[in-house]
């Protein structure tokens, strides 16, 4: 199987499309100019959100089998939510039987996903959080219980983002 | 036993649809064990009892091979096509999704066909369509393709075959999976067919694909497992509902239908269980070095004495010179204590109880590993002489057999009984073993149910014993060259008495570690008969330490009913003086 360079064909398209016509709400580049696999994307907070106007960058990395298998993707930046770090949606996750039972397979990666339609689902998350399974327990804990002390949290790592800049 | 009762569920869920099989099940008699191999398993010799219905009477399952499970594969996808009128395809998608349950499957689809089709991925039409496009982008690489290398799910969402190809790969690869295979868009649940698959993967996908498609028929019922012996390509079918559960492969290998661990019969799964997995533990090594080791003073490495003088030397790098019996340092030992070999400070530093607690749980590590010893030596020799007999059955069947019929001008049908014996020999060996697992776990307190057993399996294993050096031993004279000595015609009867007394002596063990040595709780008046046998069993059986209670529990059952002055436990029915108001032997308040 040449999927490594149908890999990289294909990632190399999506890159040329971003550029060429970019989607509101981020953008995306390559860390590295000569590793197609590993991308930076800048996420802007969408607006009427607690995130709204903050700058914050990702990695997202592919494996060597992308479009079968799904990327990873990192924030690199502070940004309190309780799905951050490693980003943890249903879409990312291997198809097949979930492990933990309440993600539909429909739900989950297939190699129609790109990464435009990765980065829109991660800012639907920023709006709407998953807190039934958060990669951050305490913003979980916290976006459930104390969301005046949350809200706070995430204005600091706004304005902090955007001070990065 | 929790998994009696799943079982039992499942066989609610099932039974209705042995209806469907009834056509089919004619084919596979020549299958159901019960016919010819009957004779092969020696068990059933062992159990066949005349009028004891708990015993197994009839074989309650059927070893299917593989072109078996084909075969009723190829009955219900037919089946499922012709009823439903759908293609072969459609019918393997819905049995796979319908875990090969056709009453299920039948039920659900003539009560709302719609919804079926809907959960299971079976569309009526296309919910796309490009009827004069020449070229069509595919959905993942999003590259042009003409025509010819498209292709589409009855969804009709086009993806390059190059893309079908990985996304396929995948999914086999990632496991069973793949027989739910369905169209890479997220919002369409159009299945991915068969006919598709094969089209498109590489051969090698193509056979790991059908073998989970085989697979799932035996992996997704809940009456059928295959047999666990290393290579056997055989399943077999269990009539849920018996609780018998050990089942013989036609490869010859016997293990339990519930745990899939060898045949244990009479003794349950979870003692078994429990029996592996504390052969495998690492705790009794711990158990070992904590009892026959100490560690070095200095750099704490446990250390074996294996020679006789007490002065250690630890190895290097740490050369600690140390004494055995104080730990103390090698270089204190000069003439204070009375010369190199004779520390005395051992036995002062004990009475000081500096020494108790480490000493005090060495000797419990060592009393607790020598019990498991005691058991794990009699389980692991049984099963070595089983072993032996096995291979030994095998040469008296293919090269003795024919020999001895020459020699003694006696047709072999004439001579089955020796093939009996070690049928026997070999059945008994594997019961016999299993009793030492239970005999491990049987709790120390349970005084009655532990003789019982033990004169049980005693009388058992003496049987066994004069049983296996018969077949062994005296039949030897026979197979030599030389003129036999002894007579045949007296040989006969006693290797064939011995088989059956051997037999008596098993059912009557096994049918007493079934009802859980119950005899002794409940019927206080057999109880004291057997005590009464018991103690002339415990002469031939076990240890010192069984014989003294033995003679004790025996003595007081013998009591028990004609003097008023005691009472006897509820527990462990030891009779207490009426003075006492818990039990003497295991503090069971009265």
């Amino acid at each position: 199987m040449a999927s490594s360079s149908q890999a990289s064909l294909l990632l190399q398209k999506q890159l040329k499309d971003l550029c060429k016509s970019p989607v509101d709400g981020f953008s995306a580049g390559l860390v590295d100019e000569n590793n197609l696999f590993e991308w930076s994307v800048t996420i802007i907070g969408p607006p009427d959100t607690l995130y709204e106007g903050g700058f914050f960058n990702a990695i997202m990395t592919f494996p060597k089998d992308y479009p079968n298998s799904p990327p990873t993707v990192r924030f690199t930046s502070e940004i309190w939510h309780p799905n951050d770090g490693k980003v943890c949606i249903s879409i990312l996750h291997p198809p097949g039987d979930d492990p933990n039972g309440y993600e539909l397979a429909s739900e989950r990666w297939s190699p129609v996903h790109t990464v435009e339609s990765i980065v829109l689902s991660i800012i639907s998350m920023l709006s709407s959080p998953n807190d039934e399974s958060p990669a951050n327990v305490e913003a979980a804990k916290e976006w459930r219980e104390s969301r005046d002390q949350f809200r706070k949290r995430v204005s600091r790592c706004v304005r902090r983002s955007q001070e990065m800049l | 036993m929790d998994s009696d009762e799943d079982l039992l569920d499942a066989y609610d869920g099932d039974s209705a649809e042995d209806y469907y099989y009834s056509g089919g099940d004619s084919d596979v008699d020549d299958y159901i064990a019960g016919g010819d191999e009957d004779e092969d398993d020696g068990g059933d010799c062992g159990y066949a009892s005349d009028d004891d219905s708990t015993l197994r009477s009839e074989k309650v399952y059927t070893v299917l091979k593989v072109s078996d499970i084909q075969q009723r594969q190829e009955e219900s996808i037919s089946h499922v096509s012709s009823v439903l009128s759908i293609s072969r395809v459609a019918a393997c998608v819905l049995l796979c999704h319908y875990k090969w349950n056709v009453s299920q499957l039948h039920d659900e689809w003539f009560a709302d066909e719609e919804k079926v089709r809907r959960t299971v991925g079976l569309l009526s039409r296309p919910v796309v369509q490009f009827p004069n496009a020449k070229e069509l982008t595919c959905g993942i690489c999003f590259e042009s393709h003409p025509l010819d290398q498209i292709h589409s799910a009855v969804c009709g969402h086009p993806y390059c075959t190059t893309c079908w190809k990985g996304y396929i790969t995948t999914s086999i690869n990632d496991g069973p999976g793949c027989l739910l295979l369905r169209c890479p868009d997220p919002s369409c649940r159009a299945s991915v067919g068969q006919d598709m698959i094969l089209k498109l993967a590489s051969d090698e996908d193509k056979e790991k694909y059908s073998r989970y498609f085989v697979r799932s028929y035996i992996e997704d019922k809940k009456k059928t497992k295959w047999c666990p012996a290393p290579g056997c390509e055989n399943a077999v079918e269990f009539e849920l509902g018996s609780n018998i559960y050990d089942v013989t492969c036609l490869c010859s290998h016997g293990f339990c239908w519930n745990c899939t661990e060898e045949a244990h019969r009479p003794v349950d799964c979870g003692t078994v269980s429990k029996w592996i997995l504390k052969n495998s533990a690492e705790s009794e090594n711990m158990n070992w070095i904590l009892a026959n080791s100490k560690p070095c003073p200095k750099c704490k490495r446990p250390i074996e004495k294996n020679q006789g003088c007490m002065h250690m030397t630890c190895t290097p790098p740490c050369k600690f010179e140390f004494c055995w019996l104080c730990l103390g340092a090698w270089s204190d030992h000069g003439e204070r204590t009375g010369g190199f070999y004779a520390c005395n400070r051992y036995e002062a530093a004990k009475q000081e109880g500096l020494y108790d607690e480490a000493e005090r749980r060495r000797e419990m590590a060592k009393n607790s590993l020598e019990r498991y010893t005691h058991y794990y030596e009699r389980w692991a020799s049984n099963q070595t002489s089983r072993q032996k007999a096995i291979a030994d059955l095998h040469q008296m069947q293919t090269v003795h057999l024919e020999k001895l019929s020459d020699k003694l001008k006696e047709p072999e049908s004439q001579l089955k009984f020796v093939i009996e014996a070690w049928q026997q020999i070999i059945e008994c060996r594997r019961v016999l073993k299993w009793t030492y697992a239970y005999g491990y776990y049987l709790p120390e307190h349970e005084h009655a149910k532990k003789q019982l057993f033990e004169y049980l399996q005693g009388e058992a294993e003496a049987g066994l014993e004069r049983l296996h050096q018969c077949a062994e031993k005296e039949l030897l004279v026979f197979l030599g060259d030389d003129e036999p000595q002894a007579d045949f015609k007296t040989f006969r009867p006693k290797l064939a008495g011995l088989t059956r007394v051997t037999r008596s002596y098993f059912e009557n063990l096994v049918r007493a570690l079934e009802n859980g040595l119950s005899d002794v709780n409940t019927q206080p008046a057999c109880s004291t008969s057997i005590s009464s046998k018991n103690a002339d069993g415990a002469g031939k059986g076990k240890g010192g330490k069984g014989k003294g209670s033995t003679s004790r529990s025996g003595r007081n059952a013998a009591r028990d009913g004609d003097d008023d002055d005691h009472w006897n436990c509820d527990r462990c029915t030891y009779a207490n003086p009426d003075s006492v108001s818990s039990c003497q032997m295991c503090h069971n308040e009265r």
